[in-house]
């Protein structure tokens, strides 16, 4: 039985902004994520994606309403929030100077992951992320592919229930993207619960459990690809998309 | 707070920076070089001009004219004395000085035979006359040219020294008995030890040289800190994992502190090791070797100033988007530390004044002291405890540039900074009144003695009422509201003339108890009397020493400031800073105490009335008794307050804002 891990209510963030007055960048946006599920935030480019993202992560303070990681509310608890989410983004840089090993040690250790198990997790995660041989390796000698595995593996050291991947494609190739896709729904299936944003629609499709059309900062849609398909009678994700965002349906 | 987060936030930037060899020979290494050989250089090239002007021949000519004859005696006195001056000591006596001059032809061309060097100095002489006797020399010469500046102080010293024999011989020729040097022997006797001027010598730099290390070694990792993780896009990383805040924030400092304290280590460490090779010439008088005791005070000492400039360091590079700004802006923080750590080398400043409140400032004077043997416990700890708070605020301000969010979000702007005026004032208070405090210590550090009290006093409340007329207007802010023009609950006057006696006794009970600490200096409390008007008539010490406050401070302070901080502090703080801050603004330590206490009273009265004239009256009453009291005082009238006296004035003061509260609303 799935349980709920994030849960979105009302959450808004309002920006002031010099050359378009005030923006409001996420509008009362409502939602909640199970453990085991991947919950896809599909929307274009400054539709609101990583705002409410970055809202959920603490990282930036919601203008209105609320949101809980595992009923940890983000304004009053932001650190017990943080310690149950791992976040990646395409800006989540790694520090070029330490090792792939070093790296994960000190993510380990800033998210409080208990000191024992530290070293047998860290090697747990260069196992499993086939980092072996560039373990010892600075990151900035990495390829772009390897250097994407470290910034997974640092997401998931300290073992984080709730992971936010936001828009983690960007930048990539197919072939590291599929791979990442791949790890992606490893985890799920481990019983993560997974945030995913992107405006790639067959990315949405391959992945998500259920997806949730955000346009101009608001949720218009949220359900599974099938539930979306019947409420719309179009069968492309792409077709659904247009539909809820500009409101009229692509010829057939 | 979680020290295992801290050490392993700290033990990545110190790795980091290991890592970064560029880095470490540009800011480490090469500085450790280059200040010994730039020292050493310095001080060859002084040396070989030095040894070159000695040794060379200095070409003299003397003009042809009829006195020429009379001054020739003179000119071969003198030039048999030069190199006597001290300036060539080292010349063996028995060869005579190394400098030699050599007379050549006059040239026709004075200045182009100076300019081209055929010529070092030219000597007229001038006739004597009656009154004189003697004739006057006339050195021509070029200051800018090293051989002919040095040719002329040869001559003219030489000149001098036989001047000052002739006429002693000439004396001596008169019948003068005694020999003309016996005349007014001085004789100097230095009572200082040798640890105390080598302690006043060293007190002098020390401050200005630890900052200067501190803040070189120091910005090699704060600008990569925060500016430098934004860049790179790791703070973003950071943020999101479960590091608090504040820990990421002090394990910055601990990192900027441990890289200042590395790299001024090894820069002293350098520089004492190449003095002890001789390699740099250490300054005369000064001995390196301080006591135990003294090493460990000054360390503690130096703690809070060390977490002031390192959270400052932290704070520029905060509020930079990228490396290069925050690189940009640490040059004016090293200008201004810098300014305010020389300090110290100014003469007459003691702790024992204003400066115990200037962070840094009064650090570097209290280890002038310390290091002199003249300080005294209860300034040392009031200067510690003013760094160390500066230090907190600013560290609390770069926990803050954490959660500013215009720092990762594309938007740099929010609704104040947008639509500014009232909204924007709460954000800017704090510095207009931080610039009106440094103009007003400025101002009166500057108008001691000299000027009429009743003058003063104008200009100093002028200054107020034009800062609190300026920032009504520039941040538009509503007259009413702002000042708490509003009619108080008729209880409230009652409340006042309660109060303000009960206010006064209690403020003298502060002023007693804080001179426990600082004793107050008779000369102060003369000088007082003379600044508020002892002498004046009646009326006009009334107006320019209690009603004037009354109105203008009250606009400023329990007006304007306490509008701006109103909406940022909760109650008791908001009492207690805006309370303290119009204390400080009374520049002179020893009034600072019962200023404050006055300050936390009228904004107490101020927010439980709604109203600012109560707290006016009781301003200008409170002023109109400590006046009158000082005049009862002259005449002999008080008495030492017993304890009952303080706890009736407290139970008074607890009755008078009873009295002041507004009815409830329902």
């Amino acid at each position: 039985m799935s349980t709920i891990q994030v849960e979105v209510q009302g959450l808004s963030k309002n920006f002031f902004d010099q050359a378009r007055g005030e923006v409001n960048a996420v509008s009362e946006v409502d939602f909640e994520c199970r453990s085991g599920e991947i919950f896809g935030l599909l929307g274009a480019n400054g539709a609101g994606k990583t705002t409410t993202l970055r809202m959920i992560s603490t990282v930036l303070q919601p203008s209105n309403g609320t949101a809980r990681v595992l009923g940890h509310d983000v304004v009053r608890e932001p650190v017990e929030v943080r310690r149950n989410l791992g976040f990646y983004s395409a800006s989540t840089a790694l520090y070029p100077r330490l090792t792939a090993r070093e790296t994960l040690t000190l993510f380990a250790r800033v998210n409080k992951y208990p000191a024992e198990r530290t070293k047998s997790r860290v090697e747990e995660m260069i196992e499993r992320f086939g980092l072996g041989e560039y373990a010892g390796a600075r990151i900035e000698k990495l390829s772009t592919g390897m250097k994407q595995k470290v910034s997974i593996a640092r997401t998931v050291v300290h073992d984080p229930p709730v992971l936010i991947f936001d828009e983690p494609t960007v930048g990539l190739d197919v072939l590291n993207a599929l791979d990442l896709q791949k790890g992606i729904q490893e985890l799920r299936d481990e019983g993560k619960t997974i945030l995913f944003s992107t405006h790639i629609m067959s990315e949405a499709e391959r992945l998500c459990d259920r997806i949730a059309i955000i346009d101009k900062g608001r949720i218009r849609a949220c359900d599974g690809l099938e539930g979306l398909r019947a409420a719309t009678s179009q069968h492309y994700l792409e077709d659904i998309f247009v539909h809820y965002v500009t409101g009229n349906d692509t010829p057939a | 707070m979680n020290p295992r987060t801290v050490s392993a936030l700290v033990a990545n930037d110190l790795r980091q920076l290991a890592r970064n060899p560029r880095l470490l020979i540009f800011a480490v290494a090469l500085p450790l070089v280059m200040w010994p050989l730039m020292w050493y250089l310095t001080s060859l090239t002084t040396e070989r001009r030095q040894e070159r002007l000695e040794s060379r021949t200095y070409l003299y000519a003397v003009a042809e004219n009829p006195a020429a004859a009379d001054g020739a005696t003179w000119l071969d006195r003198a030039l048999a004395r030069v190199g006597d001056d001290g300036r060539n000591g080292d010349a063996d006596p028995e060869s005579g000085p190394a400098v030699l001059f050599e007379r050549v032809a006059p040239p026709d061309d004075l200045p182009a035979a100076l300019d081209d060097g055929r010529l070092h100095v030219h000597l007229a002489w001038e006739p004597g006359t009656e009154d004189r006797g003697a004739p006057r020399a006339v050195l021509t010469f070029r200051a800018d040219l090293d051989a002919s500046g040095t040719a002329e102080g040869y001559l003219r010293r030489a000149l001098r020294s036989t001047r000052v024999e002739v006429r002693e011989q000439r004396l001596a020729d008169a019948g003068f008995e005694a020999d003309p040097a016996d005349l007014l022997p001085v004789e100097r006797i230095e009572t200082a030890s040798e640890e105390q001027t080598s302690g006043l010598l060293l007190g002098r730099i020390l401050t200005a040289i630890i900052v200067l290390m501190m803040l070189t070694g120091g910005s090699i990792v704060a600008t990569d800190a925060l500016a430098g993780e934004k860049e790179r896009g790791t703070l973003e990383t950071l943020l999101t994992t479960a590091a608090r805040r504040i820990e990421i924030v002090t394990a910055k400092n601990l990192s900027i502190l441990s890289v200042a304290l590395i790299t001024s280590i090894l820069n002293i460490a350098n520089i004492v090791l190449w003095m002890q090779l001789d390699v740099i010439p250490a300054p005369e008088g000064l001995k390196l070797v301080i006591p135990v005791g003294t090493g460990l005070l000054l360390l503690f000492l130096y703690a809070p100033a060390a977490v002031l400039l390192s959270s400052a360091l932290l704070l520029v590079s905060g509020r930079s988007k990228t490396y290069k700004e925050a690189q940009l802006l640490f040059a004016p923080v090293m200008l201004g530390a810098l300014a305010i750590a020389a300090i110290p080398v100014l003469p007459g400043i003691a702790l024992r004044s204003a400066i115990v409140v200037v962070p840094i400032a009064n650090l570097g004077v209290a280890a002038r002291e310390i290091l002199t043997g003249t300080y005294d416990w209860p300034l040392l700890a009031a200067a510690w405890a003013v760094t160390a708070g500066a230090a907190a605020v600013l560290a609390r301000a770069s926990v803050r540039t954490l959660s500013a969010e215009k720092l990762i979000t594309a938007s740099d702007t929010d609704a104040a900074d947008l639509a500014g005026g009232p909204a924007l004032f709460p954000r800017r208070v704090a510095g207009w009144f931080a610039v009106l405090w440094a103009v007003l210590l400025v101002w009166q550090l500057n108008s001691g003695g000299g000027i009429d009290g009743r003058l003063l006093i104008t200009i100093n409340l002028s200054i107020l009422g034009v800062a609190a007329w300026l920032m009504i207007v520039r941040y538009r802010l509503p007259l009413r509201e702002t000042l708490s023009l509003k009619a108080p609950p008729a209880a409230a006057w009652l409340g006042v003339l309660i109060a303000a006696p009960a206010g006064l006794v209690l403020a003298n009970g502060v002023v007693r108890l804080a001179s426990l600490a600082m004793p107050i200096p008779e000369e102060w409390l003369e000088a007082m009397a003379d600044a508020f008007g002892a002498d004046l008539p009646l009326w006009q010490m009334l107006f320019f020493f209690a009603v004037l406050p009354g109105i203008l401070e009250e606009i400023a302070f329990r007006g304007v400031l306490l509008h701006g901080l109103k909406t940022r502090l909760s109650r008791v703080p908001l009492v207690l800073i805006a309370g303290i801050a119009f204390g400080f603004f009374h520049v002179d330590l020893f009034r600072i105490p019962p200023t404050s206490l006055l300050g936390v009273f009228l904004v107490i009265a101020v927010l439980r009335t709604g109203s600012i004239y109560p707290a006016m009256a009781w301003h200008a009453l409170h002023n109109a008794l400590a006046l009158g009291g000082a005049r009862i005082e002259q005449i002999g009238l008080t008495e030492e307050p017993a304890w009952w006296h303080y706890a009736l004035a407290l139970a008074a003061i607890l009755l008078a804002f009873r009295l002041m509260s507004r009815p409830r609303v329902s």
